[in-house]
């Protein structure tokens, strides 16, 4: 069982990218695919998103799985190995979470369960960088949701002068130059064969 | 317009780590009239955009989303804006006008404590709802703010989620 974060800030497009990302991935049947969502609040609104979307997900709600729900999700991670045992599991966390911090809180379910802990693929909104990175306490999340990544996603690029997609990615890349970058748009699909490929491989 | 309240000592009207504070709530809205497809898009969004505005002008500095999901007899349709500046969005689909729609609405914006969320919230809903002769009845709520330290080392979080797990070995 192999797990994937799907992270980054506030309204990046995690939900909308996670439902083409399970579908590309599911392939029609030929991989099983599970999916978690954690939202803040106990009002769940991706979770219905992506139950019309046709999948069947998991909505951890009441606090970020990263810290106050760490142990919800453990046990939900154990809790699908054992009864529906997927190929994948793409987790989308909060946007306000913290990538190391959810693997870290996913490896506790292997005490459990055989799982692999795979990459953080880290959006980026091109259509807000500097609202994003300029001011304190909003860019030093950002930041380090940043830092974290094993792969920087730059989102919406459909929405963005391409002439202005380097700049962005470059300003991005200032706090991560290990991470590969993919340019993305989940409505065009624009790089996504690359992120179900980065998915499918595993890797961190 | 809803009041600024009180953020304490802060300067910059931030209680928590990185300032985030959010607000849910869904609520049943009755219409008199049926309302079609475009006219429920349209509503949505000029509801998430009031939000939106209500929340910059008690003080927050940026929007990190205001999302909803509404549900009908016939379909759903969702609508939700990333702040004032980037305009708003819907999609979904309703088979024939309605008259009831339950509304999920979350709320998460930078630089106002949760309570301010919540007045901005609650009175984008009713304002919007009034200019289209709507009924709104809420009917569940739920407040919060991340007061996680997003700064912690490793070692301190592998020993929090070890100590949550003792904690709910204990109580088996």
């Amino acid at each position: 069982m192999e797990i994937t974060q799907i992270a980054g800030f506030l309204g990046c497009g995690k939900t909308t990218l996670l439902l083409k990302l399970a579908a590309m991935i599911a392939d029609g049947g030929k991989r099983k695919v599970a999916l978690i969502v954690n939202e803040i609040g106990e009002i769940p609104v991706d979770g219905k998103i992506i139950e019309e979307g046709g999948m069947t997900v998991k909505d951890i709600g009441g606090g970020c799985i990263c810290c106050e729900v760490a142990v919800s999700f453990g046990k939900t991670l154990v809790a699908l190995y054992k009864q529906f045992n997927p190929d994948y599991v793409l987790v989308e966390p909060t946007g306000v979470a913290i990538p190391h911090q959810v693997k870290t809180a996913a490896k506790m379910g292997m005490r459990d369960a055989k799982l692999t802990v795979g990459a953080a693929i880290v959006l980026f909104d091109a259509t807000r960088p500097a609202e994003l990175l300029d001011m304190d306490l909003l860019g030093n999340l950002v930041v380090n949701q940043v830092r974290d990544a094993d792969y920087l996603a730059i989102s919406k690029i459909d929405a963005v002068d391409p002439s202005e997609l380097d700049d962005i990615a470059r300003r991005v890349q200032e706090h991560n130059q290990t991470a590969e970058t993919v340019f993305i748009s989940a409505f065009t699909g624009e790089g996504l064969d690359r992120l179900v490929e980065i998915i499918l491989d595993g890797k961190e | 317009m809803a009041e600024s309240t009180d953020i304490g000592n802060t300067d910059k009207g931030c209680y928590t780590d990185h300032g985030v504070s959010g607000y849910g709530v869904a609520v049943r809205l009755t219409c008199k009239q049926a309302m079609a497809e475009e006219q429920v898009k349209e509503m949505a969004e000029t509801m998430m955009m009031s939000i939106a505005e209500k929340c910059m002008d008690l003080g927050a500095r940026a929007i990190g989303h205001i999302k909803s999901h509404i549900r009908t007899e016939c379909g759903t349709v969702k609508a939700d804006t990333i702040g004032t500046s980037h305009g708003t969005y819907s999609s979904g689909s309703l088979a024939h006008p309605v008259k009831d729609l339950y509304f999920a609405i979350n709320s998460i914006v930078q630089g106002i404590p949760e309570d301010a969320v919540k007045a901005a919230t609650l009175e984008g809903i009713h304002e919007i709802a009034d200019q289209n002769d709507i009924f709104v009845m809420k009917e569940k709520e739920h407040t919060y703010f991340d007061k996680f330290d997003f700064l912690m080392s490793k070692e301190e979080h592998q020993q929090q989620l070890e100590d949550q797990f003792k904690e709910g070995e204990e109580k088996k």
